[in-house]
């Protein structure tokens, strides 16, 4: 038998074989997300669980006696389910969207990811509590049984299925979009939306419909997927952060190297699990690193149209909620106190979140980059300071400071390759890296898999103050968390943070001025990441423990869920973001699964109906009473430009 | 100061610029000379915004060069050419909306100081800038809403806040892009004088449709059709030429 490379041909094939079905796969998802990408300009984070809505109804139709037992349902199989899930999914699909996602069309685009990534923690959150984290058996099709034995290897005949079925699908998709009446409207509006919503046609509908195709098609990869995959209320959510980087890859402006793009990673993704298997899960977001560094746009991708830095604040900054010097004061006592009236752990739990919240908002907020992946810093941190004060015996403070030097240079560096893009784009490229430090988490030997580092040394601060005891510890931990917090403030309100206000502003105008604004954004981007490493490098000491939790994008999205509650931009409302989400993941903590769900429902809520955050709200407010007293009390009404004239 | 390199500050030659197959500019040649008015007509569409973006590097030139003061910029950033000494407006009144009237001006008197990265420093520092701010606001007419918030201004107030603010960076060559569009009679004559008064030891380059505007200020006038230089002269040249009139003026209004 002949061997390549000291491979044999059947690994090599077969391995091959099941990366084109993936590539399929890709290619099918990432179809449905470029698609409404271009179209609606939402970055479609909920694909992930649409997918996995059409897995389960196939799951469902083939299971309908059992569910609804005594009314006579036959049992549809998976040929049915090919034709009625789609639609089924799609009908969901332009549900969804006549709901919720047409709320947020003429809002910042970051607020159409908030909302899907909320549309998906609910969705997934949902079948969690349903179905747990065991998969469903989906049987493949009577019909498709069996294989061909191609001398090389034997090729299951449901898998060639998937991939001349998947491919075909493509196809009709390109040759719909590039080749009809309706394509050239649907291709019009990729390159401008604006004209395409000028025209007469009815471009509500129109938008539904296209979001429910997209979505449709997500559901016609669920179903295909089913009985290649488990059925499991999780397959939607790590494929969709590879789609992401696959559309970052492949770049916008191109059907065809969408499908390209997906059919090839999917191989490359195969190839790599053949010659150097550790490698497998990363190596797309390596290329997506790479593809970043020499072309920027993608590789199938035009110059980019430059969306600029979102302003997305919503702070008053002459009110007296925005005064740091203040509210370090008041938060330095109110910290003092606080272990009297809660649990000291709670209360550290609080703070480092806080610390991370506020980290995030400085890039969020006060810059208006969506970074998506600060639980990359967070993590690597956490795990370097635990790493460092476990095995080599680092004393505590050096231990932090270790975890935030990683910290600091992974920030550099991703935020080095995700400042080449903009707007969504900048979302997705810092998800998929953070998703990249998540999967080195899982292999590497020092991080010791699923088990994370644990019984972490909290040690003696600078040799002698004992942070065994709890107060002791509390007490560091509050003056780290100050000491975070005033830094920030600092850098808001210095010459820098007013360059910084301005690119939020005007970013254009920012360059005509002079400002290369693209290092700006990197330094407050590497500043952010430095500070949420020191939020995670001591919460890894305070808990002793460092784990794959702390790197997940989960954690990144409770950044955002924490600023966005609180008040994006505001000084204190990351702080009583991160109170409210602790506190609820406290009190929902008995109730599993549903604490998805709860924080998936407010990260809708907020996106829908308190876009200025708890903080933001409450400026608004006493801004507006404020104005009412001065005009009660016989002051005129704030000087209207008009009214004066040189 | 720097030596001239000549006479002109800008010498484009043969610049192009093509989207998808489409010309905006084609194999355009222009000079602007040191200290005059030179102002950029021609009918919409005929690449003068273009042209502007090209100069100031917004867009790269699919061809040609650009050379400012005799170096050639045609491959520097934005950035980069803003601090030789280009400085633009925009079409669409370019302000910091929820900075105050005084911080809109103060962000571009802070560029050439180099304190700009220092994010360890409070922002008092900056309050040395604070007597030219209020200069700059004076000569426009803006130092009595100097706390307000600019998004809180009127149309015309925005135009004269976003010039303060340009001229704050003591530009070389200053490039206004239709500097009195959406502005009423009072404000054009406003910020026409302000224009003339700014350009003592400056240049300035453009783009204007208020002909009238163009008639008192312009020293040399480039008619632009279709990508193309159609004409080029004094107001009283330009005027006159039948293609310009067929173009520009009996064919576009």
């Amino acid at each position: 038998m002949m061997t390549l490379l000291g491979i044999s041909p059947q690994l090599l094939f077969g391995q091959v074989l099941i990366g084109l079905i993936n590539g399929v796969f890709y290619a099918m998802m990432s179809l449905g997300v470029a698609i409404i990408f271009g179209m609606l300009r939402i970055g479609n984070f909920v694909h992930g669980a649409q997918y996995m809505l059409g897995a389960f109804g196939a799951w469902y139709l083939m299971h309908l006696p059992d569910l609804f037992p005594g009314l006579g349902l036959p049992s549809l199989g998976y040929w049915w389910a090919l034709i009625l899930v789609p639609l089924a999914v799609g009908a969901i699909g332009a549900i969804m969207e006549r709901l919720f996602i047409r709320r947020v069309y003429d809002l910042e685009h970051a607020y159409g990811l908030l909302l899907t990534v909320g549309l998906a923690m609910v969705i997934e959150g949902l079948f969690n509590v349903g179905y747990g984290a065991a998969g469903q058996q989906y049987d493949i099709p009577g019909s498709l049984r069996g294989g061909v034995n191609l001398g090389f290897m034997f090729l299951p005949n449901y898998r060639l299925w998937v991939i001349v079925a998947g491919i075909s699908v493509c196809i009709a998709t390109w040759y719909t979009i590039e080749r009809t009446r309706l394509g050239a409207y649907l291709r019009a509006a990729t390159e401008n939306p604006d004209l395409v919503r000028a025209f007469g046609i009815n471009v509500p509908r129109m938008l539904m419909l296209t979001y429910a195709f997209g979505v449709g098609l997500a559901g016609l990869a669920g179903v295909m997927a089913a009985p290649i995959y488990q059925v499991s209320p999780q397959m939607g959510q790590s494929i969709i952060i590879t789609i992401f980087a696959v559309v970052v890859i492949g770049g916008m402006g191109s059907i065809s190297g969408a499908i390209f793009t997906g059919l090839m990673l999917g191989m490359i993704e195969g190839l790599t699990k053949v010659f150097w298997p550790q490698a497998s899960t990363t190596v797309i977001f390596v290329i997506m690193a790479i593809v970043l560094v020499f072309r920027p746009a993608g590789l199938f991708g035009k110059e980019t149209v430059a969306a600029h830095a979102a302003d997305m604040s919503t702070a008053r900054p002459d009110g007296i909620l925005e005064n740091g010097r203040l509210w370090l004061v008041i938060l330095g006592i109110g910290g003092a106190v606080l272990p009297f009236l809660v649990y000291p752990v709670f209360g550290m739990k609080i703070l480092c979140l806080a610390l991370f919240a506020c980290a995030y908002n400085l890039i969020f907020g006060y810059v208006g980059l969506l970074a998506f992946g600060h639980a990359a810093f967070y993590g690597s941190s956490a795990y370097v300071a635990a790493y460092t004060a476990a095995s080599w015996g680092f004393p505590t403070e050096l231990a932090i400071l270790s975890g935030v030097a990683m910290a600091t240079l992974i920030g550099a560096l991703f935020g080095w390759l995700a400042i080449r893009r903009q707007g969504l784009y900048f979302a997705m490229i810092t998800l998929a890296l953070a998703q990249l430090v998540y999967f080195y988490a899982i292999q590497a030997p020092w991080t010791h898999g699923e088990d994370g580092i644990q019984s972490v040394p909290r040690g003696y601060l600078f040799g002698f103050i004992d942070l065994s005891q709890p107060l002791n510890m509390y007490y560091f931990v509050l003056t780290v968390f100050l000491i975070g917090f005033a830094a920030i403030y600092r850098i808001v309100r210095s010459p820098f943070g007013q360059v910084l206000k301005s690119i939020r502003e005007n970013e254009p105008r920012a360059v005509s001025l002079g400002y290369s604004t693209d290092r700006f954004k990197l330094i407050a981007f590497t500043l952010s990441a430095m500070l949420a490493g020191l939020a995670g490098g001591t919460k890894a000491i305070v808990f002793q423990i460092a784990s794959l939790a702390d790197l997940y994008f989960m954690t990144s999205a409770d950044a955002l869920l924490m600023t966005l509650i609180g008040g994006v931009g505001t000084l204190l409302g990351p702080v009583v973001g991160a109170v409210i989400v602790v506190t609820m993941q406290k009190e929902f903590a008995t109730l599993g699964s549903w604490v998805i769900v709860v924080q998936g429902s407010a990260f809708v809520l907020c996106v829908l109906f308190l876009r200025k955050g708890v903080v933001g709200t409450l400026e608004d407010w006493l801004a507006a009473r404020a104005e009412r007293r001065r005009i009660a009390s016989g002051g005129a009404p704030a000087p209207v430009a008009k009214g004066v004239h040189s | 100061m720097t030596t001239p390199a000549g006479d002109n500050i800008i010498e484009a030659r043969g610049l192009t610029k093509r989207f998808h197959g489409f010309s905006a500019v084609s194999g355009v040649d222009l000079d602007v000379r040191r200290h005059s008015i030179h102002a950029l007509i021609g009918p919409n569409g005929a690449g003068k915004t273009t042209f502007f973006n090209l100069i100031t590097k917004v867009l790269q030139p699919s061809e040609g060069t650009i050379r400012f003061n005799g170096e050639d910029i045609t491959d520097e950033s934005p950035a980069r050419v803003a601090r030789r000494g280009i400085v633009r407006s925009f079409q669409i009144s370019a302000i910091f909306p929820r900075m105050t009237v005084a911080e809109n001006v103060r962000i571009a008197l802070q560029r050439p100081t180099g304190v700009s990265f220092r994010f360890w420093q409070s922002e008092r520092t900056l309050s040395l800038l604070e007597s030219r701010v209020d200069e700059l606001l004076d000569a426009v007419g803006l130092l009595p809403l100097r706390d307000q918030t600019a998004a809180g201004l009127p149309y015309g107030r925005k135009r004269a806040l976003e010039l303060a603010t340009t001229l704050a960076l003591e530009p070389e060559l200053l490039l206004l892009d239709e500097p009195t569009s959406g502005l009423g009679g009072e404000d054009v004559e406003r910020i026409s004088a302000l224009i003339r008064q700014v350009a003592a030891n400056r240049t300035i380059l453009m783009v204007e449709h208020n002909l009238s505007v163009v008639a008192r200020l312009a020293d040399k006038i480039t008619v632009l059709a279709r990508g193309k230089v159609l004409a080029e002269g004094p107001y009283s040249d330009v005027s006159t030429d039948p293609r310009v009139i067929e173009a520009y003026i009996g064919g576009d209004e």
